[in-house]
């Protein structure tokens, strides 16, 4: 017993050396049946009576090795160790040699404030939980963000199994030093510990947390004032209603007056903190000043916080302004609001004040601005109406969809959808479709790709006709692309357009041109056909696999590049389900298609021998 | 028969697993390196390669781009695809490309090649991140060293229907005709000079004849040159990648020579457009350009110059 206490507590402890730990028997660790059962599951081998002891020293002996990731896995284990050890040893010795360890590399300390965060029922449950304080504090100190942020959310976690009693005399303490410290990395630690102390807190004790949070407020270094800021929200939410007004209302003030940008950026959830507390009046009277200096993007989300018209009215004026901002950032993030701004404003103001703000962003000379409001713009549709869309709106779309830039071209497009349900298609196959057919032939193939994806759509809306007039050249047309996935979603397109416009129709208009493609003199060309005849198999009737398909495959099956011809095997894969699913044809399996496997098995290529035999197995045809 | 289709099945496990650029085990890595020296001992060091063909240059470990580039070509066995080097490093995912690359390359060895880039060495990649890269995500060097050793097997050169000649960098002064590279002992590190050397480092220039080149290995070498080499060996055209060119392809020396490029943005920052050079069974050829794909889940490098630099 004394033996090994000495080796936990020894800096050097050499553990690995099996004779010793032997001679530890089992009665000299106090090993519970919980303790069993939970190491077991764990897959560790606790259960035999010599080897319990084992496996815990090596777990110790891990902690001190050389190697970072043993280190790492032994503090992963920690809660195995302290099951073997009690909860008395542990308290004891387990956690004064963690306080002492914390010299290591972060990710270790990161690991470790993360266990140490669930170590309560470690330690003896709830009454001893301000035993695992101490180290926390420690880690709460370390230069690393990370695993200071880690040991604070750890200690809040505890913090909810203590009584009154512990945070007075363990938890307060704590607070205390760290706030105290003479790094910021302490005192920026501390600021979140404060809210959870507050609500066990004595009322005396209460009055001296409140001057502590409020001096961290005041603290000289920008990081602590940011984490007091970030922290404020929550410290509020805990305040009495008086409290909020008198004591909350003037931190909030005071940071949101600072001079680094970053502290005031966290003022803005505080504020709708105290904004939801508050009744209108109190608002208007305590807060619309500091919004009028909080110009942030972020404000946007108070609108909806706080229903007051006058409040709403003075956003949208500040929301204008934005607009305008010489920060290309700011208007960027101002455009994101746009839906929000629908909501706050009558149509009029929207009409008269916000659409020539939005044409100057239009043409605003950064292209992410741009981009920010192509994706954003049509978030005021809804508001506008039918009507007034098209009036008002439709014009600044035509401009965006011809803008310089492709995302912005992109961004408008994916909102078709959005625009389509206010103005509905005729509308918009009047007035946007030209702009629309010139991004058919885009430059940017994912801008293509776009529009194709949305042409089932426009077929289903627009009917036969208007597709045949229209729509069929460019359809056709996108299979020659030089892409290789707008060829491909060409495909895909055409599957759809068959399931709109029936099989007939494809005979008649589609199924034609794709075969002729066959006679491409590029085999990228010649591959699309195949490609289209497996995907559209499933699609159209045997028949039309009798009469226009199988001759054409028939064709490639001889086609000189084995590139095409092992895509005519995999192609008999999706055609032969659907010719035998019918009686007129199903004797084509064993004749035809028979046929070509069996040349194509014997294909001097290895990979069209591969795939021909692949065919044959998927299809249980034997050739 | 029996034994290849268990083995095709693991391939396309693998492939379909890079191809979302998630990285195979240790293990795996160590038997797809067996595999694929046994497939590429058996190339040639000017390997034959008929068209069509889809031509691509330096990928450097962008491995969505690479991801890109089959959304342009095509999939690979559907295209037929010549690489001429310089897989890994700069790049954050040399791992997944190489791997991905080599997987292809074992899988459907008649529709891919691999040529051997200058950074294919254990020297260059100690430097350039791949050894890095290797031991972050491994967390040893023991795939490093597969893969090292094998990017010695890769051949030198590819030769397409006897006209076009492609490699990763240029000619040398000690190799005047195919027959010469077609004699030297390739499995070995890249030598700091000599005729391997020169034909992973070499460059063209707009001066004649042979220079010193600024890189510190291989040669710069003129129109002269490559003239005289294209028509003493019945060739074409020399197509190599090996140069950061802004269209991500540039023709030089009267069409002598064309410089491919296929990294976009190179190295996150350079803005340049890539470029691959599809060739036609009529040895017609066709460049397709491209730009950076969409980044998810990577660092974003802003291509955006901030307000304050105007």
């Amino acid at each position: 017993m004394e033996n090994e206490k000495m080796e936990i507590d020894g800096v050097e402890l050499s553990m690995s050396d099996s004779t010793k730990t032997s001679e530890i028997t089992s009665d000299d660790i106090p090993m519970e049946d919980s303790a069993i059962n939970h190491s077991s599951t764990d897959g560790t081998t606790v259960d035999g009576e010599n080897d319990t002891v084992y496996p815990i020293a090596v777990l110790i002996d891990e902690l001190k090795h050389e190697d970072l990731s043993l280190r790492l896995n032994a503090i992963r284990s920690l809660n195995t160790i302290a099951l073997a050890l009690g909860a008395q040893r542990t308290r004891d010795e387990l956690i004064s040699f963690l306080d002492e360890s914390i010299d290591d590399e972060d990710e270790v300390l990161l690991v470790l404030a993360e266990e140490l965060g669930r170590f309560v029922q470690y330690v003896g449950g709830d009454e001893y939980a301000y035993t695992i304080i101490r180290p926390l504090e420690n880690l709460a100190s370390t230069e690393e963000p990370v695993v200071r942020d880690k040991a604070v959310e750890s200690i809040n976690v505890i913090s909810d199994a203590m009584d009154q009693s512990q945070v007075e005399k363990y938890l307060v303490p704590c607070i205390a030093r760290l706030s105290q410290g003479d790094w910021f990395t302490s005192r920026s630690s501390a600021a979140k510990l404060y809210p959870k102390a507050y609500v066990k807190a004595l009322p005396e004790t209460k009055e001296k947390l409140k001057i502590g949070f409020e001096k961290l407020c005041n603290d000289e270094t920008p990081m602590t004032r940011r984490s007091a800021a970030g922290s404020l929200k929550d410290f509020i939410s805990v305040l009495s209603p008086e409290d909020v007004v008198e004591y909350g209302i003037k931190n909030f003030v005071f940071l949101s007056n600072d001079d680094q940008d970053s502290v005031r950026l966290l003022t803005i959830e505080p504020l709708i903190e105290i904004a939801q507390i508050l009744t209108g009046e109190q608002n208007l009277k305590h807060l619309s000043e500091s919004l009028n200096k909080l110009c942030s993007d972020k404000s946007w989300r108070l609108a909806r916080a706080l229903k007051d018209d006058s409040l709403q009215a003075h956003l949208g004026e500040v929301g204008l302004q934005l607009m305008e901002d010489q920060e290309a950032e700011v208007r960027g993030a101002v455009c994101t609001q746009l839906a929000g701004f629908s909501e706050i404003m009558s149509l009029d103001t929207l009409i008269e004040k916000v659409l020539p703000r939005l044409q100057t962003l239009s043409e605003d000379s950064m292209q992410h601005v741009r981009a920010n409001l192509a994706k954003n713009v049509t978030g005021l549709c809804e508001k506008f109406g039918p009507e007034k869309t098209v009036e008002h709106l439709l014009p600044l779309f035509l401009r965006i969809l011809k803008d310089s830039f492709p995302e912005v071209r992109l961004n408008i497009i994916s909102q078709l959808e959005q625009i389509n349900k206010v103005v509905g298609i005729e509308q918009l196959s009047q007035s946007l479709l030209p702009a629309i057919f010139e991004l058919a032939e885009d430059k940017q193939w994912r801008v293509r790709l776009a529009i194709i994806e949305y042409v089932p759509l426009l077929a289903s809306q627009l009917g036969v006709q208007f597709f045949d007039e229209k729509l069929s050249n460019l359809s056709m047309a996108w299979l020659g692309d030089p892409v290789y996935s707008i060829r491909n979603a060409a495909t895909v397109n055409l599957k759809a357009l068959i399931e709109v416009f029936g099989v007939e129709w494809a005979c008649k208009s589609i199924i034609p041109k794709i075969m002729a493609m066959a006679n491409h003199p590029n085999y990228l060309y010649r591959i699309t056909t195949i490609f289209a005849i497996t995907t559209l198999a499933p699609t159209v009737s045997s028949a039309v696999i009798r009469d226009l398909v199988l001759p054409t495959v028939e064709t490639l099956m001889n086609d000189p590049i084995p590139n095409i011809r092992f895509n005519v095997a995999k192609s008999l894969e999706a055609l032969t389900p659907v010719l035998k699913s019918d009686a007129a044809t199903s004797s084509l399996v064993d004749t035809k298609v028979k046929a070509i496997l069996k040349k194509l098995s014997e294909d001097p290529d290895q990979d069209v021998r591969f795939f021909a035999n692949k065919a044959s197995f998927a299809t249980g045809i034997t050739v | 028969m029996e034994v290849a289709q268990v083995d095709f099945g693991l391939l396309d496990e693998w492939i379909s697993q890079l191809f979302e650029c998630k990285q195979i085990s240790e293990a795996n890595v160590k038997k797809l390196c067996e595999k694929a020296k046994e497939v590429l001992m058996l190339e040639s060091n000017v390997q034959p390669v008929k068209c069509p063909v889809t031509v691509c240059g330096d990928i450097h470990g962008q491995f969505h781009d690479l991801a890109e580039l089959f959304k342009i070509g095509g999939n690979s066995p559907d295209t037929n695809y010549l690489f001429m080097g310089d897989y890994v490093d700069r790049g954050y995912y040399s791992v997944e490309t190489v791997t991905l690359l080599v997987a292809m390359k074992v899988r459907y060895p008649e529709r891919i090649t691999i040529l051997r880039g200058n950074h294919e060495s254990r020297q260059i990649t100690q430097v350039y991140g791949f050894y890095d890269e290797c031991l972050r995500k491994y967390g040893n060097a023991e795939v490093w060293k597969q893969f090292t050793d094998l990017f010695d097997y890769f051949p030198l050169t590819a030769l397409i229907e006897d006209q076009i000649f492609c490699l990763h960098g240029g000619l040398s002064p000690s190799i005047d005709t195919l027959d010469h590279i077609r004699s030297l002992d390739r499995v070995q590190e890249v030598p700091h000079e000599g005729p391997m050397c020169d034909l992973l480092w070499s460059d063209p220039d707009d001066r004649c004849g042979w220079g010193i080149s600024p890189r510190g290995a291989g040669y710069t070498f003129g129109q002269d040159i490559s003239e005289s080499f294209n028509h003493k060996n019945g060739l074409s055209l020399i197509a190599r990648a090996h140069q950061l060119v802004m269209e991500g392809y540039n023709w030089c020396q009267d069409k002598n020579v064309v410089t491919i490029f296929s990294a976009p943005n190179y190295c996150y920052r350079c803005g340049n457009q890539a470029a691959i050079m599809e060739i036609d069974e009529n040895m017609k050829y066709t460049f397709l350009q491209f730009d950076p794909a969409p980044r998810r889940g990577e660092p974003h490098v802003s291509r955006r110059t901030p307000d304050y630099f105007l």
